[in-house]
């Protein structure tokens, strides 16, 4: 099934959450009016979601985020791991 | 450090962001000068952030019967009205390492010479983080950054006029923006050049130029050969392109 959610996040921005899953994650798709850099980051944070469980626990979303920004020195702006994982969870209801 | 200044010209929305990124190469391969950039566009057009769902945020139908160009930007943030009459837009393309690494600091420097030149025509603005520049507390200006291969982008716009009518008719205004910030009407949130001061458009440019250029080593500049090739090739083949445009 594809599920929806989005949400304006406390750090200011928008941010809608389209996920396809039966039991795990099979695709995600973020978007919204917020600002990552490097751009490109998003699609890793994105594929890094691919084959979880449906049920992933919020702090398990919470580190690959903050993974995938460590490891690429990523600035994220009006957005933040925290509330991503938040509009995936919400999704993902 | 020399810049090159290119002087306000008029371009559709294909070569106005083919050119930002067509600079931004030439600059990175030692080619061009960091350069500051003022321009229309025209036909009227509306822009979106790079992560941004055009399907979301723009009402196509619309815009394909009142001739709006809808883009896809190289930058994110959100999505933009780009009136013909109604603004002047700026680009900045320089080495990243000349601005603080800190984003939002960047973005008050380079909002900072915007401040400068509303400040020059006697309007009392501020720069308010993240991105946007408020005059009484409502948004006269917007901008975006994106640093890629060592290079700085910032592109933003400035209201001069402003037309909420065709702004709401092409745009799919977020209703929980409007809900979260308590906020009924646009002119409560969104200003204009126009409501606080009688300067011209011309002279609102030249506030912005001397603004922007003041403490540096700036010449009046032209495209070169190849960076006018690049950014038709760009707006052709990356711009107009549905893949570019459907993104997300």
């Amino acid at each position: 099934m594809i599920a929806h959610s989005s949400k304006k996040v406390k750090e200011g921005k928008i941010m809608t959450v389209e996920v396809d899953f039966d039991d795990f994650i099979k695709n995600v798709k973020i978007s919204g009016d917020f600002f990552l850099h490097p751009e490109e980051v998003l699609n890793d944070m994105e594929k890094s979601f691919v084959g979880l469980k449906k049920d992933v626990s919020f702090d398990t979303l919470v580190i690959k985020i903050h993974n995938i920004v460590e490891s690429h020195d990523a600035q994220m702006i009006g957005i933040s791991p925290e509330s991503m994982a938040l509009v995936i969870k919400e999704a993902l209801k | 450090m020399k810049w090159r200044v290119i002087g306000l010209e008029t371009h559709d929305a294909y070569l106005n962001m083919a050119f930002d990124e067509a600079i931004s190469e030439s600059l990175r391969e030692g080619a061009s000068l960091p350069t500051i950039r003022f321009y229309n566009w025209e036909p009227s057009a509306v822009s979106i952030g790079y992560f941004q769902g055009i399907r979301d945020e723009v009402n196509l139908e619309v815009c394909r019967e009142l001739g709006v160009d809808c883009i896809r930007r190289w930058t994110g943030g959100g999505a933009v009205y780009h009136d013909f009459d109604g603004e002047i837009t700026y680009s900045v393309i320089a080495p990243a390492n000349i601005f603080p690494k800190n984003i939002i600091e960047s973005y008050g420097l380079i909002c900072g010479w915007l401040v400068r030149g509303l400040v020059s025509l006697g309007i009392e603005a501020e720069f308010r983080p993240v991105n946007d520049i408020l005059v009484k507390g409502k948004k006269i200006s917007g901008s975006a950054q994106t640093r890629r291969r060592g290079i700085l982008l910032q592109h933003g716009t400035l209201l001069y006029g402003l037309d909420l009518k065709t702004m709401f008719n092409v745009l799919n205004v977020s209703r929980q923006k409007i809900t979260d910030k308590m906020i009924k009407s646009a002119h409560e949130r969104v200003t204009c050049i126009q409501m606080h001061c009688g300067a011209g458009k011309k002279e609102v440019y030249e506030a912005l130029v001397n603004a922007f250029t003041d403490g540096k080593d700036c010449g009046a500049g032209i495209w070169s050969r190849d960076e006018l090739i690049r950014a038709k090739e760009l707006a052709e083949e990356k711009y107009k392109s549905s893949g570019w445009t459907y993104l997300r």
